[in-house]
């Protein structure tokens, strides 16, 4: 049963990936500016920029470029980068990872994070512990992302010297290293709205009959938390995760540029910039495959913690 | 010889020698770039982002001296014009290579200026248009000309003219030279002080020393000293300052002109700021009406000379470069061959700019747009200034924030009234930016509508003209009309801010931009 549930859910991605293929190559054309003369800048004469969009087949009216932009798409082909003049495949499968570890990492950090102190909160409720963890993330909540991360650099990368002031690092353990500051970053922004909603999870859990009655049968209180209340609490981290991924992402544009990190991020802001309609195109057609892939893991997982859940 | 001078002597060639011996040879340098290559191919790019490394990986014939203001000998010990100015002739230095270690003929010479030359090749191709044909044989390459030409020689020493190993180029994979640029930019080989060994997109960029590079160093050795150069990638300037503080760098450019002060103090870091050609403006439309068919007070030139005269460059000089630019008299960089030391600019005399306005029918003042970029703090510090600057004379500015293609795309489109705008020369020629910002027929003086025809026949001359004295008299001429019709509002020259660590020694970025890695050392 559940696998006719995920090949469905999986063919539904392709209506998907056709409507947003269009609306993205529609709306990327939307903009003001052409790719010749982004590129060219300045000082380029009409005809060097006409002569520009004729080789990159910008000249075509737009059903023509759509046709070619789809056939290519249907051969696994994205294009080349105008501006660097590399297939767009391959900077995307250069870059996806990085921001894929950046967004798993951070996710990672914030439940390491939200997890117990939303726990903690619960079940100290209305004390100063409960205030002083919610004090201090609703603050984090309200700081913008690039303020942290430089923040953090210059206290824990510069004055401390304890990690090194952004970069990528080689290999895993390397990738752990470098990447710990911005993760830190996007991962207290995730773990700041997590505690909230998981606190308030936990305290509904902690106060339902069920709970009650485990505690009049004489469960112990550690039993109950790990059995009944932590099980509960994940089903809704999971589901505000998946909701989040997006704005993690949304998140990593901003980290990936303070930390000097080569993820997809900071690809897709210089494309905009550059009007690098391949990049665009490709780049979003990419997260919007995964944006749907995360909210398929999220049902599924959710659906494994609990049981009522149904797939259909 | 007596003692005392023996002992001098002694001392003199003590102090030569540990002065050579100072230079201390190996190690890796490295420098914090704030974006990455695009391509790298002399004649097909554009950008400063390519031409900033290209001059590393590939040498010209000839080169621009370290002032920006001349040419020195390069690939080629000596050239000679003939007397009518039509012929050049070059002499290759002797026993040249590439990076590969394969030699580097006149063949090569021709066939790297042949593609740098015809018209299919990218925006550059003009700056070689004067040549007819060209000539190999052993080592002298002959360029019959269509026409003296004296930018020729500053044309030969900039990047489009880079010699590439025609063998190595035309055995790429591609069914074009466009497709054989491509794959063969991936991995270029050229004749440069160093040659790329790895290129992860967007993260670093390493450059090894080329050992087969022709320049000695103080020690007699081939240059460079360093083995080799890794550009780091970080967008941010704060993060590439504190990595230069860190020590993880040991160079970093583009330091935003309001930190300069702070590094100046820090007592680990020389914060250089090297001259450079770059001019700052606001460029007006000079035409009667706007794109949208109303009428624009810009096209009368009192009005334009009265908003000259009513801004304070002094005052924007502190608020906008912190005190690192100096006033902008011509339309062209105090850096440029043939700047004219007597150029006044328009000093800031308010008086003379009310005068000036009150002559015209717009005595009360008017309103007037600007489009700036949005997200540059140095726009918005400028044009906010120059609000109040204007206010006295009664021009209301109105700031209109777009992002740089936005922007591009409506002056293209000649759909402005103002914006603002910076340039830099590529060229060690005042050729280039004249066209540019004087000469109606390139781009219509970008894009401002300028025009007079006394400029265009004075250009048309000096494009001929081998005495560098009448050349220099044609250029003071075309500086005078220039500034009195004020197509532009004149604003300041800064320099190119670039931080380096102490122990880094002989790096220097020239005017036109290129930065010099090939006598650059570290301290041991």
């Amino acid at each position: 049963m559940h696998t006719t549930y995920v090949l469905k859910r999986l063919l539904q991605i392709i209506p998907t990936f056709l409507a947003v293929m269009l609306l993205v190559f529609l709306l990327v054309r939307l903009l003001p500016g052409d790719p010749a003369s982004a590129i060219l800048g300045d000082r380029a004469t009409t005809e060097i920029v006409e002569r520009t969009n004729r080789e990159l087949g910008l000249d075509q009216p737009l059903p023509v470029q759509f046709l070619i932009f789809a056939r290519n798409l249907l051969s696994g082909d994205l294009g080349d980068s105008i501006s660097l003049k590399v297939p767009v495949m391959r900077l995307i499968l250069e870059r996806l990872p990085v921001t894929l570890f950046l967004t798993v990492y951070a996710a990672v950090l914030g439940v390491l994070m939200a997890l117990p102190l939303a726990v903690l909160a619960a079940v100290r409720r209305n004390t100063w512990i409960d205030g002083v963890i919610r004090g201090v993330f609703q603050v984090g909540l309200s700081l913008p992302v690039f303020y942290v991360a430089l923040q953090l650099l210059t206290l824990l990368g510069a004055r401390l010297g304890w990690f090194p002031i952004g970069g990528y690092g080689e290999g895993f353990g390397g990738h752990l290293y470098h990447l710990f500051l911005p993760a830190l970053t996007l991962g207290l922004n995730l773990a700041a709205v997590l505690v909230r909603t998981l606190r308030s999870a936990v305290i509904e859990v902690l106060t339902a009959e069920y709970v009650e009655f485990a505690r009049a049968k004489g469960m112990r209180p550690r039993v109950i938390l790990s059995r009944h209340v932590l099980r509960n609490a994940l089903i809704s981290t999971v589901t505000l995760l998946g909701l989040n991924i997006g704005a993690l992402i949304g998140g990593a544009v901003i980290t990936e540029t303070v930390f000097a990190i080569p993820g997809v991020g900071r690809l897709m802001v210089d494309a905009i910039f550059g009007r690098d309609y391949p990049v665009i195109q490709g780049l979003t057609l990419t997260f919007a495959v995964l944006v749907s892939l995360v909210f398929l893991m999220t049902d599924l997982l959710h659906a494994r913690l609990d049981p009522r859940t149904e797939l259909s | 010889m007596n003692r005392l001078s023996r002992a001098t002597l002694a001392l003199a060639a003590a102090l030569s020698v540990s002065h050579s011996l100072a230079v201390t040879r190996g190690g890796q340098l490295v420098y914090g770039r704030y974006a990455d290559s695009l391509f790298l191919d002399p004649v097909l790019n554009d950008a400063n982002l390519d031409i900033w490394i290209l001059t590393n990986l590939y040498d010209t014939l000839l080169q621009p001296t370290s002032d920006g203001k001349g040419v020195q000998p390069g690939l080629a010990s000596r050239y000679a014009a003939s007397s009518d100015g039509k012929t050049m002739t070059l002499t290759l230095r002797p026993g040249l290579k590439f990076a590969d270690g394969s030699p580097l003929t006149a063949a090569d010479v021709k066939w790297s200026l042949d593609r740098a030359r015809q018209p299919e090749a990218g925006a550059w191709s003009s700056s070689l248009a004067s040549i007819d044909s060209i000539a190999a044989s052993g080592q002298t390459v002959t360029l019959k000309l269509k026409r003296p030409d004296p930018t020729l020689p500053a044309a030969l020493a900039t990047f489009n003219a880079a010699i590439m190993p025609q063998k190595l180029f035309t055995a790429a994979p591609g069914k074009n030279d466009a497709e054989k640029a491509k794959a063969f930019a991936e991995k270029p080989i050229g004749s440069g002080p160093f040659v790329l060994q790895e290129w992860k997109r967007g993260s670093y960029m390493v450059l090894k020393r080329n050992p087969y590079y022709w320049k000695k160093g103080e020690d007699g050795k081939a240059l460079p000293y360093l083995d080799s150069v890794r550009f780091e990638i970080i967008p941010d300037d704060n993060t590439r300052i504190l990595k230069l503080q860190a020590g993880e760098l040991q160079g970093a450019e583009f330091i935003p002109l309001s930190r300069v002060a702070e590094l100046k103090r820090d007592p680990k870091l020389d914060m250089m700021l090297y001259p450079s050609t770059k001019v700052s403006s606001i460029f007006m439309n000079n035409r009667p009406t706007l794109k949208n068919g109303s009428e624009n007070p810009l096209s009368d030139v009192r009005v334009r000379q009265a908003l000259n005269y009513a801004t304070n460059k002094d005052a924007l000089i502190q608020v906008v470069t912190f005190g690192t630019g100096k006033v902008m008299k011509s339309f062209m960089s105090s850096t440029t061959p043939l700047y004219d030391t007597n150029q006044k600019g328009f000093p800031y005399d308010l008086a003379k700019a009310k005068a000036l306005l009150g002559a015209t029918k717009y005595k009360s003042g008017f309103e007037v747009s600007v489009m700036a970029t949005s997200g540059s703090a140095d726009d918005l510090a400028l044009l906010t200034a120059m609000q109040q600057m204007w206010a006295a004379i009664g021009v209301k500015l109105k700031i209109e924030q777009l992002d740089a293609a936005t922007k591009t795309a409506r002056y293209r489109a000649n759909d402005f009234q103002m914006r603002t705008g910076a340039w830099t020369n590529d060229i060690n020629d005042p050729s280039q930016i004249t066209t540019y910002f004087a000469v109606y027929d390139n781009i219509e003086s970008v894009h401002t509508g300028f025009k007079s025809a006394e400029i265009d026949k004075l250009f048309e001359q000096s494009q001929q003209e081998l005495s560098r004295v009448k050349r220099a008299s044609q250029y003071r001429r075309i500086q005078t009309i220039y500034q009195q019709a004020a197509p532009i509002v004149y604003l300041y020259e800064t320099p190119y801010p670039v931080a380096l660590l102490k122990k880094v020694n002989g790096f220097v970025q020239i005017p036109l931009g290129n930065n010099i890695f090939a006598g650059a050392w570290l301290d041991k």
